[in-house]
């Protein structure tokens, strides 16, 4: 993908994603002009750059639903949840057919198809007042046309390409014959064209074949005059009042200009011209020398493959000239020249904005508004990278500082040295900070996807059900707010399939009718919350035993002696289904254990409580950064290990008196609760080293996954922030292991990962 | 009189052509058999000066500076 074609797409989903949201809160709070105006605009930069990129497609039903947008301005159409389906629907295809250039660099071979299909959609919307709606619009269009005397028909050829904003006026075809002798009486049939209003089409034709040269003889008038005006046959009467023989009229219904033009050439021409418009402001708009015959280049072959597909070879193969004569001049100025000629044979004088300004430029109050800069990821990550190679030197430094000062190498120097040291680590974990905070980004760039899931959900259920978002400013690291988006999904998907009653329920149990999904982000410390809430029905702990019983997942009496919030945690479960019913909104109820095992992969806790009657509320906590992580390095069986902060809830150093034996196994009580106790030199295969019963055991007290564990350990060194690098090559087969990354000293620390070596 | 012959043997147009040019026009076009047609300057063009030039077919150079013209007959 060239530049041009990687900012199309960012631009284009972003567009898509604002018309979205705009479209959605059009129809929560109603029609508001600033509202339209966007969502217009949306459309019509999108239209812009399908043109620039040479998507005919994109531009053709990009201009239907501008054209619907525009007649909802001028409040010609009203903004009914049929036009907004309509608009929602056209935005749905821009973004499968951006994805799909995205990834192939050309639309889906169905995309004509499927215009054609939202462009028919759209201009039926439009058509709906004054027409019936038509399905039939070929059909119609033959007979009527049929009816007209056949030399109209070239005529509304030319027509529809002009008919403009003449639409819903009456239109009226002439012919005029004036006589031999008409230049004799005086007469100027020219003039006498040139007096009907609203001319649409003009075509003058010998009446006989021309004489030999010779023979032409000037003053005897060999010519025929045809037209099609939007003027009322009065008027005409009027202005050939003086030769009334010799003009005929026909009417000609709207539909046969206007019906076939908005679906077929109209459009066409339309979307011709402005996509050799868009041509023009780009060529004029640049001004750097740089990519110059790129942007010429560029430039001809989209207007050459719009004036192709409007047929108007001739003119393309001009601009095939005026293109090769510009490169070879290094001077953009024939193809402008060559591109406005085009332009005014199409009919059209440029569009020049309101208020005659020309080009509106990028208006600087909008660059002020948001200083961003869009960076690749990519580059984002390597810069990531090397700020923890640089962690890790720090490491290294300090480690060194720490040999200095023991080695008594002399005070001073021991000194500057742990100075430099603690600048360093200053600096480098400032500068990782700060690399951190640029892959943040708030959480509601994966919220905002879900006013229109919901209102679409809502609709096929037949439920009504408000979104409320809170704390959508919460900021996250990217990678975790990507990954935020199918868990949500499934909690929003269940708390409106399952959680929210419908409207006779809610009625009857004295809850508004409609329902509230409350999706709510707060930070919390180095993590963040994030909870999906409904004022639902609510679950019922006894339902969860029963199901758990039925589907045989633990054995009946351990269910019944379960507490409620154990029992709850069971809707977690594989294999796990509350609701009676299948639905395709949420299926089977699958989604709870893929919820869970979704948000652990990226280090966090799923939790759910739920009152009956009153909802249910499910709360994630997660990391907000994931490229930084705390590790505590133990030893065990002359090995070092890293163990992962969060799972660690605190050491302890305990006497052989407070350790059990419960069958094989050994445990303690601590607050409680029952502990078990694992060497870790053991899951390791390691010898253990030699220590004496007697002495207190060294205890890393951990919680993973509900579970929890004391792993014995021979001692505990250095608590380190790392960055993680994950199992690469051969070992990223190896399980057990979270990742390794560098110790000072320079050796491979491996990283437990916890969840897997806990039996 | 606006229609004329000028020293590169171009037929030109000048200005309001009335209903006698085009028998002058005619001529001129005749008298040269190949001869261009420059009818950029003429500003208006009575029916028989365009019937003239629609039977003659010259070659012509640039748009009608008649509007009218301009815009229907290209």
């Amino acid at each position: 993908m060239n530049t041009l074609q990687e900012q199309f797409t960012a631009e284009a989903r972003e567009l898509v994603q604002q018309a979205l949201e705009d479209l959605i809160a059009l129809e929560r709070e109603g029609s508001a002009g600033e509202r339209i105006d966007r969502v217009f605009r949306a459309f019509h930069t999108l239209k812009g750059s399908a043109g620039i990129l040479d998507l005919p497609v994109m531009g053709l039903t990009m201009h239907a639903a501008e054209d619907v947008l525009a007649a909802i301005q001028t409040g010609g159409l009203e903004l009914t949840p049929q036009v907004i389906d309509c608009a929602l629907a056209c935005l749905d295809l821009v973004s499968e057919w951006v994805d799909s250039f995205a990834s192939h660099g050309s639309f889906p071979s169905d995309a004509a198809e499927a215009g054609v299909a939202v462009t028919a959609q759209l201009r039926g919307l439009l058509v709906g007042d004054e027409l019936k709606p038509n399905l039939s619009v070929s059909s119609a269009n033959l007979t009527s046309e049929h009816a007209l005397p056949q030399w109209v028909a070239p005529l509304i050829d030319v027509a529809r390409g002009r008919i403009g904003q003449k639409r819903g006026t009456k239109f009226v075809a002439l012919s005029y014959e004036p006589r031999a002798d008409c230049f004799f009486h005086g007469d100027d049939p020219l003039q006498t064209m040139r007096k009907v209003p609203n001319l649409c089409a003009l075509h003058i034709e010998a009446v006989r074949p021309w004489p030999p040269l010779p023979e032409l003889d000037p003053y005897s008038c060999n010519l025929r005059f045809q037209c099609i005006a939007a003027a009322s046959r009065s008027e005409l009467a009027g202005i050939f009042r003086l030769v009334p023989d010799q003009v005929r009229m026909v009417d000609i219904p709207a539909s046969a200009l206007i019906r076939e033009g908005e679906t077929g050439d109209d459009s066409r021409l339309v979307l011709v011209c402005s996509i050799v418009e868009e041509q023009l402001r780009m060529l004029r708009s640049a001004t750097d020398r740089e990519d110059f015959s790129g942007r010429v280049g560029s430039a001809a072959r989209a207007a050459m493959n719009a004036l192709r597909y409007g047929s108007r070879v001739s003119l393309s193969d001009e601009i095939e000239r005026a293109r090769d004569i510009a490169l070879s001049l290094l001077e953009a100025t024939p193809l402008l020249a060559a591109l406005e000629k085009a332009l005014a044979l199409l009919g059209r004088t440029e569009r020049v904005p309101s208020g005659s300004a020309p080009e509106p430029k990028p208006q600087p109050s909008d660059r002020a508004g948001s200083r961003s800069l869009r960076v690749d990821e990519g580059k984002i990550d390597a810069l990531g990278n090397l700020a923890g190679e640089l962690i890790v030197l720090k490491n290294a430094l300090a480690y060194l500082a720490k040999r200095v000062e023991d080695e008594s190498v002399g005070q001073d120097l021991s000194r500057a040295v742990k100075r430099e040291a603690d600048a360093m680590e200053r600096l480098s974990a400032e500068l990782h900070a700060a690399i951190l905070q640029l892959r943040l980004v708030p959480i509601s760039q994966v919220f905002r996807r879900f006013p229109r899931l919901v209102r679409d959900m809502a609709q096929r259920l037949d439920k009504k059900v408000t979104l409320v978002m809170q704390g959508e400013t919460t900021e996250a690291d990217k990678t975790i707010v990507d990954r935020l988006f199918d868990p949500l999904l499934h909690l929003v998907r269940n708390a409106l399939d399952h959680g929210i009653e419908s409207s006779e329920e809610r009625r009857s149990a004295g809850k508004p009718e409609i329902g509230t999904i409350t999706m709510r982000a707060s930070p919390a410390g180095r993590r963040f919350i994030v909870e999906v809430s409904d004022d639902g029905r609510g679950i019922d702990p006894n339902n969860i035993r029963l199901k758990a019983a039925e589907r045989k997942l633990l054995p009946a009496e351990e269910l019944a002696a379960m507490p409620d919030e154990q029992a709850m945690d069971l809707i977690f479960s594989a294999g796990f289904s509350t609701t009676q019913q299948v639905s395709d909104i949420s299926g089977r109820g699958v989604g709870m254990d893929v919820v869970r095992t979704s948000v652990q992969q990226i280090e966090g806790r799923v939790s759910l409580t739920s009152t009956v009657g009153l909802g249910t509320a499910v709360r994630l906590e997660l990391p907000a950064n994931i490229a930084m992580s705390q590790v505590m390095v133990v030893e065990a069986g002359g090995q070092l290990f890293g163990i992962p902060m969060d799972a660690v809830t605190e050491t302890i150093r305990l006497a052989p008196d407070r350790i059990s034996q419960i069958k094989n196994n050994t445990g303690f009580v601590l607050r409680d609760r029952i502990v078990p106790i694992c060497a870790l030199s053991g899951l390791m295969n390691l010898a253990d080293a030699p220590r004496s019963d007697s002495a207190a055991k060294l205890l890393v007290v951990t919680e993973v996954g509900g579970k929890i564990a004391a792993l014995e350990i021979d001692a505990i060194h250095d608590r380190l922030e790392v960055v993680l690098k994950p199992m690469q090559g051969l070992l990223s087969g190896a399980r057990g292991y979270a990742g390794t990354t560098l110790l000072g000293n320079g050796r491979v620390l491996l990283v437990l990962d916890l969840k897997e070596v806990l039996p | 009189m606006s229609a004329l012959r000028n020293s590169e043997g171009t037929v030109v147009l000048v200005g309001h052509c009335p209903v006698e040019d085009a028998e002058t026009l005619l001529q001129l076009l005749q008298a040269s058999a190949g001869a261009h047609l420059d009818w950029t300057q003429c500003s208006s063009l009575h029916t028989a000066v365009l019937q003239v030039v629609l039977a003659m077919r010259p070659a012509l150079t640039g748009p009608c500076g008649d509007p009218f013209v301009a815009k229907w007959l290209s």
